[in-house]
């Protein structure tokens, strides 16, 4: 990256994150909706008590719920952008569009990661309470949440752009961005099983799953960055 | 008739057509402007005024025929072209959860403006807005929001002002700072506008442009051109009453 390209790219993101903990309403929608998720799960499973080992079901839970989280945050992140129509401004100055691309993504990656951060002690609160804890490294639960949030925020930030001016884009978002997540999700899904439940080969099961999520984060990231020119000028 | 650094020919626009599906936004539309010009574009809703003035400024991409500012062409020059051009809308075009000196500090580094800070302070001094640099937008008043606009336009010293209908909703006090402002800086730069206000439109013009359906109805120097007959051409072609 350019010298002036790394200065747009500190900018746009210092701006996002200045407004972010100005207004707090990325952080806040999608940190309530994982807490009243996760109320939701704890009721939903409460029936069946002792005979559910909920590890079990853990790694896929969290994932629901990161997902649709990411989506409320994704919506967000460009209202800003066309509020008094300061993407006019932005586009017209000297900036590659893919820098934007790249500061927005970082952006969404930040408050993905933060939110998640604060969700996860309030599901282990809710659910590992008297029971077996993680058996593997909990750094191995961080590298999955850290590389899928990849995915998640850089797809999310080409789809949150091609919506943002479209009539009902909080359902056009959803529509089209679970399917092309449906991937990455398994993956994750995977990998955090791997690292929850530990046991015999879960970390080459772990990282078998891992190399998905790389793959994914790679070839998604590239398109995204190839389309992204296009898809903000249109 | 000022002087910018656009040598020669400000604009030249030939065969510009800009299609959304089946309808003709522009359609062929064809002028050259002076360097230092003060260009008026008049026309009804929907005549295609912000879209010429969107793909003059590289936010829209032509469907066929060439535009070129300053000389570099809106498409393949898009990039060095945006160091040269500002636009002040009826939008602020400003982040409502920054401060005014945030704001402008953040196109700033946009744009790469060495010594930006200083650069920021006096433009908020000139736009009289220095009092007023750390509070956040989103508490101006609309007239205060476009002075800032005009400071945040001028950050980058661009040769060619787009101005797309400045003075909407601005009140008779806010019209005259902005009046103010513009003949401070008329002789520096070249200027386009959009307006609805004929009467205003021509105060301020060397040249006047209307546009009906995407077509250039009638395109020439303000000298030439008989205030009468014009504000007749006007009313006959667009089916308006003038301002």
């Amino acid at each position: 990256m350019a010298g002036s390209s790394w200065r747009q790219f500190k900018a746009i993101l210092r701006k996002d994150l200045v407004m972010e903990l100005r207004t707090h309403e990325m952080i806040t929608s999608m940190g309530l909706y994982a807490i009243l998720t996760m109320v939701v799960y704890q009721i939903a499973l409460t029936e069946a008590g002792e005979a559910l080992d909920v590890r079990l079901v853990m790694p896929g839970l969290i994932w629901v719920a990161f997902i649709f989280m990411s989506l409320l945050g994704l919506n967000r992140s460009f209202v800003h952008e066309k509020d008094q129509g300061c993407i006019d401004a932005l586009l017209l100055s000297p900036v590659d569009r893919p820098v934007i691309f790249f500061a927005k993504s970082a952006g969404n990656l930040l408050f993905l990661l933060v939110v998640e951060l604060l969700s996860l002690p309030v599901f282990a609160f809710l659910f590992l309470q008297g029971r077996e804890g993680i058996t593997n490294p909990i750094w191995l639960l961080g590298v999955v949440m850290f590389a899928a949030s990849v995915g998640i925020s850089g797809v999310g930030t080409l789809l949150a752009t091609m919506t943002v001016n479209t009539t009902g884009k909080d359902i056009l978002l959803a529509v089209v961005f679970v399917p092309l997540m449906y991937p990455l999700l398994r993956a994750a899904v995977g990998a955090t099983f791997a690292a929850i439940i530990g046991g015999p080969g879960s970390v080459e099961t772990f990282w078998a799953w891992m190399t998905w999520i790389a793959g994914f984060d790679v070839i998604m990231l590239l398109i995204a960055f190839g389309l992204y020119e296009f898809v903000i000028g249109a | 008739m000022g002087e910018t650094s656009c040598t020669g020919r400000a604009l030249e626009v030939q065969g510009l057509t800009r299609a959304f599906g089946v309808r003709k936004a522009l359609d062929g539309v064809e002028f050259e402007l002076p360097d230092g010009a003060f260009l008026s574009i008049f026309g009804p809703n929907g005549a295609g005024k912000t879209t010429l003035v969107k793909i003059l400024t590289t936010l829209l991409n032509p469907s066929a025929g060439t535009a070129k500012v300053c000389g570099l062409d809106v498409v393949t020059d898009a990039v060095e072209l945006r160091h040269r051009i500002g636009l002040i809308s009826h939008n602020p075009l400003l982040y409502p959860d920054l401060t005014a000196e945030e704001n402008l500090l953040f196109f700033a580094e946009m744009y790469g403006i060495p010594q930006a800070t200083e650069r920021v302070r006096d433009l908020l001094e000139s736009v009289e807005l220095d009092h007023r640099r750390l509070d956040i937008t989103r508490t101006f008043s609309r007239g205060m929001l476009q002075r800032l606009s005009i400071a945040r336009a001028l950050l980058h010293k661009p040769d060619i002002l787009f101005l797309d209908e400045p003075y909407s909703g601005l009140d008779p006090h806010a019209m005259d700072i902005l009046d103010s402002l513009i003949a401070q800086i008329r002789g520096d730069h070249t200027f386009v506008m959009i307006s609805h206000d004929l009467t205003k439109g021509l105060e301020l013009c060397s040249h006047a442009l209307i546009l009906a359906n995407g077509r250039v109805v009638l395109f020439d120097e303000k000298d030439a051109i008989d205030e009468g007959a014009f504000r007749e051409t006007y009313r006959s072609t667009v089916g308006m009453g003038v301002a």
